[in-house]
């Protein structure tokens, strides 16, 4: 029997100004499942994200956690809600303990109740060991797990968590999931964004695609992105350095113009016509001294959504 | 407690210890202005009954008995420290500021021989000034008008200097609205640097605001329901908290090591400090709410606060500044905040007296919070948050 839904959003659209940003978006997050927003930059994953926590305002529409809106019930929903942004949002001149200990009490915790969470919600980070060093000197990927700390302190039913890899190495990324499906298994409704799809493949429960403001499909990965034979084939790649300009330009212009060739950072992303020539771009790429950590073929229904001309396309939440 | 109240309280604590968590930048807020006060003071301090003397230059341009003695009359006189050089050598000290030249010309014999009805040209003396000194050189032409006159009686009259003495007697006294009260320059100084740096400290505590309300953090108090009204205030008191304790500790070094006193109403002196205070806290928020970019806003809060502090008498007694300027004081809040602490300190003044300055301060700081508390929640509601 599939959990309570957590979140859910009904017909949502937002307004700046005369731009639409959401345009009649309905989604729904069951508690116990991770799901995913996938969809290119301006697609309105953000937005979506900003309206479920209720710092933004719908022009329509409405927004609920557990059957509380934000207007009627801001307290209420306030601390159903534990909202991760992209960026760390906590103050580096603090410890992490004070850091819980501050965004806690805005949450009305006090006493002894605030500090079995503060010890417990930096144990589940595992972050025990700082929890009295500035966080300041942490790294990277010890203040995304603080940021998500305090998403978690007052145990809210629903998570959202903006681009949470996006400032991560492989491994704290892989981390990072790992603790999210844990959070899920603890019975938490997961809402976070991505434009990378296998990260909406291997972390996500369900992927909800956007773009232009629309949600264009929604569904399981595996539904998602089973192939067809009309597909491109298709590579992602995690590369152990970026290549120099130069090199990057020598290899587009070696794979030629029926080979596409995307890197974005360390990312890579390789598409052919077959499988046989993807392996021949492939094989040159790792000739030409590329270096891949990681890579794997996906592609289905989510690569052509993000991709294709999606004009064809009705919402289908 | 009420909530909001509680919820004020833990974003003011915040804010405190914020400041605090940089020692050494939270030790600068409180040194500088301690170390402007004292040099200001120092080179505006006279010591009581120190007669001061303008620094001249005497040039003798026709060697002879009556400019001679003329000469030696200048070099002796108390009111001036003289010394007397080739004219070359004296415009080069005039030239820089360092002395009035008083040449004595040729044709000044002719005096010694003055009568009432003497015909025939006079002789013109020259004073020579550097363009800013025209204090000096009214000062120069008194005493050298007053010297001359006095050998020229000496020599008509064969009378010594004692019975060409004014038949009279000058004796200045110095008024002021209370008995007693004695003019300290290191008083008027850390009156005057403190509310300069109160106003330069809001400006900061605006600019972390202003920050703030750029990172995700501010998404997260947002998420978190904090109402806008409760993070201001918490906020300005926060602010103001560091204020008073940054006028607490100047005025205490100032008395330890100055001897600047309260001498007036100890309750009037805590009450313009709560309203200097509060002040910073409303420049603050101003900053945070009209600012756009933190380049932009600290340029022109600066340019604002100097030009407050110069106008409101903070760096120059108001008394020496021009009348223009000491009108435009009864509209500036900084003029209003002087005045009260000097009014309380070396002027001796009672809690009735500085009431009206403690009002004036308070109403700017009314106003100031109450216009940037409406732009920011105007700004808040106008921000889409789309981003974190």
């Amino acid at each position: 029997m599939p959990l309570p839904v957590a979140l859910s959003l009904i017909d949502v659209t937002v307004r700046y100004g005369e731009r639409v940003a959401l345009a009649g978006v309905s989604l729904e997050v069951r508690r116990g499942e991770i799901v995913g927003l996938l969809g290119p930059n301006g697609s309105g994953k953000s937005s979506t994200l900003a309206v479920a926590a209720g710092i933004l305002e719908p022009a329509s529409g409405t927004v609920q956690i557990e059957g509380r809106s934000r207007a009627s019930d801001p307290r209420g929903f306030a601390f159903r809600v534990g909202l991760v942004p992209q960026e760390p949002a906590i103050y580096e001149e603090f410890t992490a303990y004070e850091n819980l200990t501050f965004f806690g009490e805005l949450y009305g915790l006090s006493g002894s109740d605030l500090r079995r969470r503060v010890v417990r919600t930096l144990a589940r980070v595992q972050l025990t060991e700082r929890a009295h060093d500035r966080v300041g000197s942490f790294s990277g990927g010890m203040k995304q797990r603080l940021n998500l700390a305090i998403a978690l302190l007052h145990d809210p039913p629903v998570l959202l968590l903006d681009e949470p890899t996006a400032a991560l190495d492989p491994a704290s990324r892989d981390s990072l999931f790992a603790d999210l499906a844990r959070f899920r298994d603890d019975g938490h409704a997961i809402l976070l964004t991505t434009h990378h799809l296998d990260e909406a493949e291997g972390g996500c429960d369900r992927v909800a695609v956007l773009e232009g403001g629309r949600l264009i499909a929604c569904g399981g990965p595996a539904e998602l992105l089973r192939p067809r034979p009309a597909d491109r084939a298709i590579l992602y790649g995690h590369l152990r350095t970026r290549p120099p300009k130069f090199l990057e330009k020598a290899l587009r212009r070696r794979l030629g113009s029926h080979v596409e060739l995307e890197i974005t950072g360390r990312r890579l992303r390789l598409a052919a016509a077959s499988n046989e020539e993807l392996g021949y771009a492939l094989a040159a790429l790792l000739a030409d001294g590329v270096e891949l950590e990681a890579y794997r073929t996906p592609a289905g229904a989510l690569e052509r959504a993000l991709r294709a001309d999606t004009t064809a396309r009705g919402s289908s939440p | 407690m009420s909530r909001r109240l509680e919820l004020t309280l833990t974003l003011a604590r915040k804010d405190w210890r914020r400041f605090w968590a940089d020692r050494r930048a939270a030790i600068m807020v409180f040194a500088v202005p301690i170390l402007l006060a004292s040099a200001f003071g120092l080179i505006f301090h006279q010591t009581p009954h120190e007669p001061t003397q303008l620094p001249v230059v005497v040039v003798v341009e026709e060697p002879g008995p009556f400019s001679r003695l003329v000469a030696n009359d200048l070099l002796v006189s108390q009111r001036l420290d003289a010394q007397e050089l080739p004219r070359e050598e004296a415009e080069a000290l005039v030239a820089q500021r360092r002395a009035v030249a008083i040449v004595l010309p040729r044709g000044l014999e002719r005096l010694q021989h003055w009568q009432p009805d003497s015909a025939g040209e006079r002789p013109t003396l020259v004073l020579l000034h550097h363009p800013g000194a025209n204090t000096e050189k009214q000062w120069a032409e008194g005493v050298v008008t007053e010297t001359v006159m006095q050998r020229v009686a000496r020599e008509a009259f064969g009378a010594d200097a004692h019975e060409l003495a004014p038949p009279f007697r000058v004796q200045s006294a110095a008024v002021t609205t209370h008995p007693n009260a004695q003019f300290n320059s290191y008083t008027h100084s850390f009156c005057g640097m403190t509310i300069q740096y109160l106003l330069l400290w809001g400006m900061e505590s605006g600019l972390v605001l202003l920050r703030e309300r750029q990172r995700p953090v501010w998404s997260r108090l947002r998420a978190a329901a904090v109402p806008l009204s409760c993070i201001l205030t918490g906020q300005a008191i926060a602010t103001a908290a560091v204020a008073i304790f940054q006028i607490i500790l100047t005025f205490t070094f100032g008395y330890v090591v100055f001897g600047v006193k309260v001498e007036g109403s100890l309750l009037g002196f805590g009450l313009l400090a709560i309203a200097a205070g509060g002040l910073a806290a409303a420049t603050g928020l101003t900053v945070a709410a009209v600012g756009g970019t933190e380049t932009r806003a600290r340029s022109i809060s600066i340019l604002l606060i100097l030009t407050l502090a110069m106008l409101g008498g903070l760096w120059v007694p108001a008394f020496l500044l021009p009348g223009w300027v000491r009108d435009i004081g009864w509209f500036l809040p900084t003029s209003w905040a002087m005045h009260g602490l000097e009014s309380v300190t070396w002027q001796q003044a009672s809690l009735t007296e500085v009431l009206p300055s403690f009002g004036v301060v308070f109403g700017f700081t009314a106003v100031l919070l109450i216009l940037a508390t409406l732009r920011l929640g105007q700004a808040e509601r106008n921000w889409p948050r789309g981003e974190f």
